[in-house]
């Protein structure tokens, strides 16, 4: 993805709003490789992706007038995407939006720093990608918005329809699937120190 | 963000130092979490182990594992072709819900007002559902339902397409095709002959509808079906058992249509028989003594003679008009004069509006009594007292209108301006626009399954030629006091530059009545030729995803 709010970027964008197609060429084939890997990461099939990143083109070019020039191009692309596989997640009923808030159930275990270090040591970026298809769609969502797209914890709650201070207890148990699902147990997520 | 002031024995929680490591910690803890993993290195190892982790999520999720599929790489031309399928399914809802209203209630009713004894004599119904067009229509009907079928079978499978595969799709579409290629077609035969004389001589009968075209057509024989015929001269000496559509400098019946006559002449001759109604645009409509119409007469000429008898109603816009033989109905007529002569007998009631007074000959039967005529006043639009009031109302409208459409769409508003300044292309489009709309959308209205979007597109039309004069007083207002993009500057240009319009035009009215024609159908051109780039500049704009270069996968 090329670098969002370059010189290069901001005449395209500029250029697109003001009805440019070639410009809107320039800016498609810049992100949309960014967006089908986001919404690959997202959704369960390739075929979901696909289609979910023509129409978030599609919705951006209509939107195109929306966008607030001030703020990372990429970052309202991610956004757009993001509330649309979220929303397309919803239409399938298949995202679990009646996990609890309670924060009586935050995990509050100090687990093995060294025995953590030694499981991420041996697993490769395929088996994180794997394990990332098995987590729960809420769980898979969180953490593409924030370690691909580097949302903020308030867009996450945004996008989530979860208080922000709960963003953390997402991620974190998100965090502790995936680690079971790399395992195989769930020795990382439960146990610990102290 | 403060996580709960909970630890697990002296060491961090896993939640604190990952809220921590993603600087989700407000200052004050941020720092006693710092302090802590200073002198603790459990924490130290969790904390560094947590920031692997994360940097192993990233580094995963943004790992080009799979390139671009080669789909995406013409996006927008599949969003193109949703939103065809979108116009598409629209399309044949309407179509099936006017099919469906037609047979529901149109037809019924017609039913029974033809029962009744009124199908012929109503204007409306006359165009509408009784002219040689219907047949066309009726072919369209049939269109109609083949294309909701198809419709409904692209949007079934566009629907489980999840569940085709493409081959699937391909070969159901293929099957589909082929058995609709199967179905019984309808019996149609549609002969055509042309060439310097045309001739149907006596002994032949031609058998479906016929499409005549040459310098004289004589038709001797019978055509059992519609006749289209266009050429110089025609004659009708045989029989039609359907309609006869004519386009011609003459034409003359002494034979028999069985349907209706309508005719696009200079001079209608009917000595014989039409059997049910006779439209005609023509210079002279002759209705001979031996002359028999059976039903209505709507003429739209210079002189009307009416000798025969006619069965039903007449409407008539002439210079003159005379009748002298028998209307079995109501006479409606506007022009300069009618006369009706002594041996002429007219059942219902005769209106006439004319610059004259009609004459009636004495011994003329008018059964419904004498005729009720208005004497034709020139109005506001051909001069007079209130011409200037008139005038000024109507700049002040247009002055009203233009700010409301400005400040509604000051941007759209400017595009136009700018637009118009281009004087050739829009006076070229504008010229196009003018002329051919009107023409389209007749045409829509025609074929039935067009109505409502002939009528939506004559609509349109209309705006659009009453919005062209604030184009171009937009124009004039720039002109006089430069560009701007403020938008009550706008207005200002627009009202500055109407009013000089409302001030010209009396002027120009007042010299000569055509330069006045000429000058506002000038500006009516520019004007709708510059609204018209404008639009076109915009639907480009908004498609421009579609002519984006595709990208390589």
């Amino acid at each position: 993805m090329g670098a969002p709010g370059t010189a290069e970027s901001t005449e395209a964008i500029a250029r697109a709003r003001a009805g440019d197609p070639e410009a809107w060429g320039e800016l498609y084939r810049e992100y949309a490789p960014a967006i089908f890997r986001f919404c690959r990461r997202a959704l369960p099939t390739r075929e979901d992706a696909e289609d979910a990143t023509m129409d978030v083109f599609v919705k951006v070019h209509e939107k195109l007038d929306q966008y607030d020039p001030s703020r990372p191009f990429s970052s309202w692309l991610y956004k757009v995407a993001a509330n649309y596989c979220w929303d397309l997640l919803r239409r399938r009923k298949i995202r679990q939006d009646k996990e609890t808030e309670d924060v009586d159930e935050v995990p509050l275990e100090h687990p093995d720093g060294n025995q953590l270090e030694q499981l991420i040591e041996q697993r490769t970026s395929e088996e994180v990608r794997k394990a990332l298809d098995k987590l729960p769609t809420r769980a898979r969502m969180a953490l593409v918005m924030r370690y691909y797209s580097d949302m903020s914890y308030d867009e996450i709650a945004d996008e989530l329809g979860v208080r922000r201070a709960f963003v953390g207890v997402v991620l974190l148990r998100a965090r502790h699937e995936l680690r079971q699902a790399l395992e195989g147990t769930g020795a990382l997520a439960v146990g610990g120190a102290g | 963000m403060t996580p709960p002031q909970r630890s697990a024995g002296q060491h961090l929680d896993e939640m604190t130092l990952l809220l921590y490591l993603e600087r989700q910690l407000d200052r004050e803890r941020a720092a006693d979490v710092s302090s802590h993993m200073q002198s603790c290195g459990d924490c130290m190892t969790l904390f560094r182990a947590l920031d692997r982790e994360s940097r192993l999520l990233t580094r995963a999720m943004l790992e080009e594992d799979e390139p671009l599929p080669a789909r995406l790489a013409s996006f927008q031309q599949r969003a193109k072709r949703s939103m065809q399928w979108i116009w598409m399914v629209t399309f044949g809802l309407a179509a099936s819900g006017v099919y469906a209203i037609y047979t529901s209630y149109v037809e019924p009713v017609q039913s029974r007002l033809q029962d009744a004894g009124f199908g012929g004599t109503s204007l409306l119904g006359l165009l509408v559902f009784q002219s040689a067009f219907w047949k066309g229509w009726q072919s369209m009907l049939s269109l109609v339902e083949i294309l909701a079928f198809l419709v409904i079978g692209v949007s079934a499978a566009l629907l489980f397409r999840r569940w085709f595969r493409r081959g699937t799709l391909a070969a159901l579409l293929v099957t589909g095709m082929c058995g609709a290629l199967m179905l019984p077609a309808n019996a149609a035969a549609f002969e055509s002959r042309k060439g310097e004389t045309v001739e149907i001589t006596k002994e032949e009968t031609i058998k479906g509808d016929i499409f005549l075209t040459g310098n004289r057509i004589v038709i001797d024989g019978t055509v059992d079906g519609d006749v289209y015929a266009f050429g110089q001269d025609i004659e009708l000496n045989g029989h039609i058992t359907g309609d006869l559509l004519a386009g011609s400098q003459t034409i003359r019946i002494n034979g028999t249509v069985d349907g209706n006559l309508r005719g696009f002449v200079n001079t209608v001759t009917v000595p014989g028989t039409i059997g049910r109604n006779l439209m005609a645009w023509a210079q002279v409509v002759n209705i001979d003594s031996k002359g028999k119409v059976g039903r209505s007469l709507t003429s739209f000429c210079q002189t009307l003679g009416i000798d025969g008898q006619i069965n039903g109603d007449v409407v008539s816009f002439n210079q003159a008009a005379r009748i002298a033989g028998t209307i079995q109905g109501e006479m409606r007529a506007k022009g300069e004069m009618l006369t009706i002569k002594s041996t002429a007998h007219i059942t219902g009631p005769v209106k006439f509006e004319g610059d004259k007074e009609p004459r009636v000959e004495s011994g003329a039967v008018l059964t419904a009594g004498p005729v009720s005529y208005t004497k034709h006043t020139p109005d506001h639009r051909e001069g007079g007292k209130g011409y200037l009031f008139f005038r000024l109302l109507w700049t002040s409208s247009f002055i009203l209108y233009g700010m409301v459409l400005t400040l509604l769409m000051p941007k759209f508003a400017g595009d136009c301006v700018s637009s118009a300044e281009n004087a050739g292309p829009s006076l070229g489009i504008g010229l196009l626009i003018l002329l051919s709309t009107p023409i389209a959308a007749i045409l829509a209205c025609v074929t039935f399954v067009g109505l409502p979007l002939g009528l939506l597109t004559l609509a349109l039309w209309f705006v659009l030629l009453f919005s062209a004069q604030i184009v171009f007083g937009s124009v004039i207002g720039r002109w006089i006091l430069g560009p701007t993009e403020d938008t009550w500057g706008r207005v200002g240009r627009m009202a500055l530059g109407m009013g000089i319009l409302g001030v010209a035009v009396p002027i120009v009215h007042q010299t000569n009545h055509w330069i006045e024609f000429f000058f506002k159908l000038a500006l009516m051109i520019w004007g709708m030729g510059a609204i018209s780039l404008a639009i076109y500049k915009r639907l480009q704009r908004s498609s421009g995803a579609v002519v984006a270069p595709p990208m390589v996968a």
